[in-house]
């Protein structure tokens, strides 16, 4: 069956990818969809209708003549085509070659850490991951935006310093603080990262939203592209073996780690170059898992209920139960930034809310169960870090039902979720640092 | 009959301020109505449209606002303003002066080769 709004609206998102204003968009649309209407009218069928009435409209601009050239079914395949005109022709391969160049260089930033006589595995390479990958993202996205100099170097500046802190700082057993900076450092940086993003708009609303959206289609891109490697490297060892020769070093040492890199840069190319494809097919993912999740949340509280055990005696589900609060924000997140403003209220409206309201629950749940922990065995910098984002979670989602029902009474406009979430980004980015910075030199670096 | 590009241009602005002196419109009306209105003759198309009529709004001759369609559609709708009145009434006499020259020296031309052939 043909799926007229679906279509329509994918051609509307392709205009915004390519440049046009939100009033142009929308008023094109409204104009193909008259049109779409008339030659139904006439006795054409809808996608007949939609196809003709796409041509038609092809002269709007270079733009939309160029989508309907390109078939939705198989939009995979103009993924890395070139395009036609030439000055962009030429960028893109400039671009191709700057990722191509990056990830080479980023791998061999990799390496370092063996000078200092740091395995691959080791903690002191884990704590450095992000220095690896994300300041050669920042370089490639200020480059691309054309960003100033003075954006560049400073963005480049603070992974300098925070590299140096974070290694300068000593680390006594049982290593608990370092394994929280382990974890949280890539959580701040790549919120730095994102000021490269933005570029001088950081602040706005708008560009943190389109921040929020670039996230989440890195994840799925990356998860895609790392999916993929991870089957080369099997099969690479698996027909080497076959003829006698062990590859495990040679994939253990060079291939995850300059694939890994390419892999990070490649996805941050893509999502920006092809935005429209993982547009199309990101909102889709978000709305399949987020009832999954929901469904999934519900049981379990209510197994919980029922046979009335605590879930959170272990330390280990409690970090796995903030993951879980982090993924389904991460989905609400996602479902918000990828949401059309103009859209009226739809299921996946109310079923957000559920899900926040769920997650509220649970979080709720695990919040005492870290507070029973705390007065039980003392403080430890563990807790204390669960702690603060259960409480941050805590307080996202809460501001964010409210928000939600209020914009349910029409007493507010959708905008207004937008523009508290993203001001909240900021509280985020301080609790990392805080944790990165200040928790080691409290807990005297153990 | 194909209008040439240079008088589609040049006709597009007086015809959108006449259409709009008759009521507010939208993109796709002002092309329905030009065609209709032309028995099919005139037919412009919307890359042509949408610049012209972004320009006028520009410039302070129309203006636009939201209302919804019958079906529940958000459509852009144009609306003259006395700016560009005083702009159509501008082009019309320019229209007037040009079809009068033209139409008399036809005329005249006309006359003259029926006089030669007395």
């Amino acid at each position: 069956m043909f799926d007229l709004e679906h279509n329509v609206k994918s051609w509307g998102d392709y205009l915004r990818s390519k440049g046009l204003s939100e009033t142009d968009v929308v008023e094109l649309e409204s104009h193909l969809l008259d049109q779409i209407d008339d030659l139904v009218n006439s006795g054409l069928s809808q996608e007949e209708a939609f196809i003709i009435s796409v041509k038609r409209l092809g002269n709007v601009n270079m733009i939309s003549e160029e989508y309907s050239k390109i078939n939705t079914e198989n939009l995979w395949k103009h993924l890395l085509v070139d395009s036609t005109d030439p000055t962009a022709k030429s960028r893109n391969r400039r671009q191709i070659l700057l990722v191509i160049l990056l990830s080479l260089l980023a791998g061999t930033t990799a390496k370092i850490p063996y000078l200092f006589g740091a395995d691959v595995g080791s903690i002191v390479f884990f704590k450095n991951i992000s220095f690896y990958v994300l300041p050669f993202i920042a370089y490639f996205l200020t480059t691309k935006h054309s960003s100033t100099m003075k954006l560049r170097w400073s963005l480049l500046g603070v992974f300098a310093v925070m590299c140096m802190i974070i290694n300068f700082y000593p680390s006594y057993e049982p290593y608990h603080t370092e394994i929280l900076t382990t974890i949280h450092l890539p959580l701040l940086l790549w919120l730095v990262t994102g000021v490269a993003y933005m570029g001088k708009d950081w602040r706005t609303s708008k560009a943190r939203m389109d921040f929020l959206r670039f996230t989440g289609e890195c994840v799925i891109y990356g998860s895609l592209l790392m999916l993929g490697l991870m089957v080369l490297m099997m099969f690479t060892i698996m027909i080497f073996q076959s003829i006698s020769i062990e590859l495990e070093w040679f994939v253990e040492d060079h291939l995850i780690i300059y694939g890994g890199t390419a892999v990070a840069l490649i996805t941050v190319y893509l999502v920006g170059a092809k935005k429209s494809v993982v547009e199309n097919f990101a909102p889709i993912l978000a709305k399949i898992f987020s009832p999954l999740f929901l469904l999934t949340m519900l049981a379990f509280l209510s197994v919980m209920v029922i046979t009335r055990t605590s879930p959170f005696m272990e330390r280990e589900f409690l970090i796995g139960f903030d993951l879980l609060l982090g993924v389904v924000l991460g989905i609400v997140l996602y479902t918000i930034s990828a949401r059309n403003l103009y859209e009226k209220q739809t299921i996946f409206d109310y079923l957000n809310t559920a899900l926040i309201a769920v997650a509220i629950i649970v979080d709720c749940v695990a919040l005492s169960a870290i507070v029973f922990r705390l007065s039980e065995y003392g403080i430890t910098p563990n807790k204390l870090a669960a702690l603060g984002e259960n409480i941050l979670l805590l307080i996202n989602l809460i501001a964010l039902l409210v928000l939600y029902i209020r914009y349910f009474a029409s007493k507010i406009e959708f905008k207004r979720i937008e523009t508290w979430q993203t001001k909240y980004l900021t509280v985020y980015a301080i609790w990392f640092a805080i944790v990165v910075l200040v928790f080691p030199i409290v807990f005297h670096f153990r | 009959m194909d209008l040439s590009k240079d008088l589609v241009a040049a006709s597009a602005t007086p015809l959108i301020l006449a259409i709009l002196r008759q009521h507010d419109s939208y993109g796709y009306e002002i092309i329905k109505t030009i065609k209709e209105t032309s028995s099919n003759e005139i037919v412009w198309t919307e890359g042509m449209l949408y610049p012209v009529l972004h320009r006028l709004e520009k410039n302070g001759l129309i203006e636009s606002y939201w209302k919804l369609s019958p079906e529940g559609r958000r459509r852009k709708y144009y609306r003259l303003k006395a700016k560009g009145l005083l702009e159509l009434e501008e082009h019309t006499k320019q229209w007037e002066l040009v079809y009068f020259v033209l139409s008399s020296t036809l005329n005249a031309s006309s006359k003259e080769r029926v006089d030669s052939d007395v």
